[in-house]
């Protein structure tokens, strides 16, 4: 039963992700282009952390040299090589698979704190390598390479690349999955576990962590491959460490431990970044706090949330929890609020703006406008403001906590609905 | 969850959809800038001076019988998110792009323009580069859809040295220490190709990381050792700014130069080190006619610093060029903009500047100053500024087309 409602859900989604973005604009098509990289080199990134639980800092590295071995591919394809190009992202796949097979042997070597730096500096190495390798990395202005049309299709419009993204992305994650069903699947658990076992049991603990960091190497590849195929250039800025620390993130905020997870983080940033990054100049700073905030109160992510409550689905009395739930999100859209407006309100009277109209009026405060009012910066309502509703907010969710912990402890289940009660607030 | 979210996509994307038009067609302007992240402070100028030139333009009446569109894009200082920010600007109808602070963002963006242009013919999108000064935007990669309203390095070098020879400045010992990427590599070369002309002997070059040194010592020792009159470099921000504190502190007695110390803060971190040092620029306040400066400062509450000022003169270009074109009131067709600002002659306070039609580089006067004490306009709130040295004129500082550049033109 529950497997015939997840197959059904599954299905809907992938009908959706089919179906809709034709009557999408071009903005939200490319959105969506991004979100479906964004969510595999995700799910690339989460073989190594959720399931065999090694921390990677340097993934950049494998999603960098997949994007530039498939735009040299490209290049070969416009100069004449025969090859369709919704094949292309395999040069990725295998730029990702070798360099990862080598990378790993070195980084598996240890684990912990010492793998994650080991990963840091290969990434590192590519990122300050890569500027002096003209011929190779196209130094700062990158390679550039153009879509070759292949039967009929001219892979001209965002929609065609849409589609092409949408099939490797839905391959790959499907391949990711599978992967967690087979016995090596169950052997990448067990060595997250409890890796002396593993050797005890007579398996090869090093030669398995390596097929594993090169398997989520050559899906990096491949993700980095979609994104070169999209944009059509790369420049060695894809190694830095944001774009590391950015599926770090993405992955941790979408939940490590269940599979979909990093799929939610990589599409909640991506469009958060779409959304939001035009609107205000302090996106990133949100990005950051939603980062601390989720880690704080929910450390297995949004979809640890969300899979505790499924999983409880028929134990939940929602006549009961319904209430607390509104009334936990109402406070928690109070005091985002309320942090919205101190960040923009620090922001303009902090910025180069306001300091040239502060010179222009000797030294006087002048009044600004912020969401569609005028404000004076002296004024007692424009502090009140922010007061009332960080504070009002902040009672609000405690008291809404409050009761939803009681509610989850009377299901006798304490431990766990701490972070459970609070993460549905976020 | 993600069913959910595609039924708010389509939801939303409906609504957007379902906005028509109802007016004439606005001409509509994009700045792809960087709004946040390291070069903030000089993508905020850029932005700042487009629009300040976009509002003479709606001053004017506007274009197409309609006030001319702003919108701004944040590339957040990075190429791939400059290639998505482009996306979504043609997705908005964007008809013109600004951009300044990267060469590398800029690349980026010219490629986009071109691959965009070839596969939507009539409904073509221009770049106007404001700052982009690798030679190969105007070289391998030139394409009739970009123009560059800038200097490039031989210009700078060219002017630096016609200047400083001229004020006895310039001495037959130079040395050369620019960053490791394309700009540096540009500087080097075009002190190098000028080393004849300038009756100079380059005795050292060097060039390091960039944005990575913390202390310019050990560099400052080796200038010292080869012991040159001159020291050009190319350097900008941190770079720049570490290696005037480094040859302070050791007494080096040099002139430097430079291309960029007017960037905001450079004169003032400096202190007295930079009084005496060279920079040639596209524009600087002391060295035009005070109308545009106090226009500027009406309009913004300050003087046009950096890179504000030519920024200004590209949009005033733009006016002039819409100025002789007439779409009453219908489509907005970008290839005849491009072709009337090839051939639009603009008078800026230092001198007129044009568009050079085989590559679309301007053919523009460098303002060439040194730092004094006391200036007309002094700098970041300090006692010191710059003064004009000299003006070299555009045909002068000009170089030649470079030999990469295959210019495909419209048919018409």
């Amino acid at each position: 039963m529950a497997f015939m409602y997840k197959t059904c859900l599954l299905v809907l989604a992938l009908v959706l992700l089919v179906a809709v973005p034709p009557f999408l604009g071009l903005g939200w098509q490319n959105a969506m282009v991004n979100v479906l990289i964004a969510s595999l080199f995700a799910l690339a990134f989460n073989l190594l952390i959720g399931q065999a639980g090694l921390l990677s800092f340097g993934h950049a590295a494998y999603f960098g040299i997949g994007a530039f071995a498939t735009l040299h591919l490209m290049i070969a394809v416009e100069d004449g090589l025969p090859l369709p190009t919704p094949l292309l992202p395999l040069a990725g796949a295998l730029a990702g698979l070798l360099i990862g097979i080598i990378a790993g042997y070195f980084a598996t070597m240890r684990s912990g704190v010492y793998f994650a730096l080991v990963t840091l500096a290969i990434a590192e190495l590519f990122h300050s390598l890569a500027p002096h390798l003209q011929g190779l990395f196209g130094g700062e202005a990158g390679v550039s390479s153009m879509r070759m049309p292949w039967q009929g299709m001219t892979f001209g419009s965002i929609l065609e690349v849409y589609y092409l993204t949408l099939g490797w992305a839905l391959i790959c994650g499907l391949g990711l999955w599978a992967y967690t069903r087979t016995p090596f699947g169950r052997l990448t658990l067990a060595l997250r576990d409890n890796e002396q076992r593993v050797r005890f049991l007579g398996y090869n603990a090093h030669a398995s962590k390596v097929i594993i960091f090169a398997i989520s190497a050559m899906v990096s590849g491949v993700a980095g491959a979609l994104q070169a195929i999209s944009n059509e250039t790369a420049n060695y800025s894809l190694f830095a460490t944001d774009v590391s620390a950015q599926v770090v993130l993405q992955t941790f905020v979408g939940g490590s431990t269940i599979f979909f997870g990093p799929i939610i983080g990589a599409t909640l940033f991506t469009l958060f970044s779409f959304l939001i990054s035009d609107l205000t100049r302090s996106w990133v700073f949100y990005q950051g706090l939603i980062f601390v905030l989720v880690m704080l109160y929910a450390p297995t992510g949004i979809g640890g949330v969300i899979q505790y409550h499924i999983r409880h689905w028929g134990q939940l009395n929602w006549a009961r929890l319904a209430g607390p739930y509104a009334i936990a999100v109402l406070g928690g859209l109070l005091v985002a609020a309320g942090i919205v407006y101190l960040t923009e309100t620090v922001a303009v009277l902090f910025g180069e703006e306001y300091a040239m109209r502060m010179r222009a009026d000797e030294g006087a405060l002048p009044s600004y406008e912020l969401f569609g009012f005028i404000w004076d910066p002296a004024g007692i309502f424009t502090w009140i403001v922010p007061v009332v509703l960080l504070g009002g907010g902040g009672v609000t969710l405690y008291r809404a906590r409050q009761r939803i912990t009681i509610f989850w402890e009377s299901m006798g289940r304490k431990g766990d609905a701490e972070t459970n009660s609070s993460g549905a607030a976020q | 969850m993600k069913h959910f979210t595609l039924a708010a996509l389509t939801a939303v994307g409906a609504l957007c959809a379902s906005a028509v038009a109802l007016h004439a067609e606005p001409l509509k302007i994009g700045i792809i800038e960087s709004l946040s992240g390291s070069q903030t402070s000089t993508g905020r100028l850029y932005a700042t001076a487009v629009k300040y030139g976009v509002d003479r333009i709606n001053e004017a009446g506007g274009f197409n019988g309609e006030p001319v569109e702003v919108t701004e894009y944040d590339n957040a200082g990075g190429a791939p998110e400059a290639a998505d920010k482009f996306r979504q600007a043609a997705a908005d109808g964007v008809d013109i792009i600004f951009q300044g602070a990267s060469s590398a963002i800029a690349g980026q963006l010219t490629e986009d323009v071109r691959k965009y242009n070839l596969r939507n013919p009539g409904k073509e999108v221009m770049f106007i580069n404001l700052g982009g000064e690798a030679m190969e935007l105007t070289g391998d990669k030139c394409q009739f859809y970009h123009f560059r309203f800038t200097t490039t390095a031989p210009m700078r070098v060219n002017a630096l040295v016609n200047a400083m020879k001229e004020a006895g400045d310039l001495g037959d010992k130079v040395y050369s220490i620019n960053q490791n990427y394309s700009w540096g590599q540009d500087m080097q070369a075009a002190v190098d190709a000028v080393a004849d002309v300038g009756g100079y002997e380059v005795v050292d070059e060097v060039l390091h990381d960039v944005n990575k040194i913390q202390d310019f010592a050990p560099f400052v020792a080796r200038i010292k050792a080869a012991s040159p009159d001159t020291v050009f470099t190319g350097n900008w921000s941190n770079d720049l700014l570490l290696l005037m504190k480094a040859a302070g502190d050791s007494g080096l007695d040099v002139t430097f130069a430079t291309a960029f110390l007017d960037q905001p803060g450079n004169i003032a971190n400096a202190g007295d080190t930079a009084v005496g040092h060279y920079i040639a620029n596209n524009y600087d306040n002391a060295a035009g006619a005070d109308a545009f400066a106090e226009t500027y400062k009406a309009a913004t509450g300050h003087y046009p610093i950096f890179v504000e000022g030519h920024t200004a003169f590209a949009v005033g270009t733009l006016q002039s060029a819409l100025g002789n074109l007439d779409f009453d009131g219908g489509e907005i067709n970008v290839t005849e903009i491009a072709l009337a600002l090839e051939d639009t002659v603009y008078d800026t306070p230092v001198g007129p500047i044009s568009v050079r039609k085989e590559d679309h580089q301007t053919i523009r006067p460098v303002v060439v100053s040194k730092v004094v004490k006391n200036p007309k306009y002094p700098t970041d709130d300090t006692d010191m500024g710059f003064e004009t040295v000299k003006i070299v004129p555009g045909e002068l500082a000009v170089y030649p087309v470079q030999d990469s550049c295959k210019m495909q033109r419209p048919d018409a």
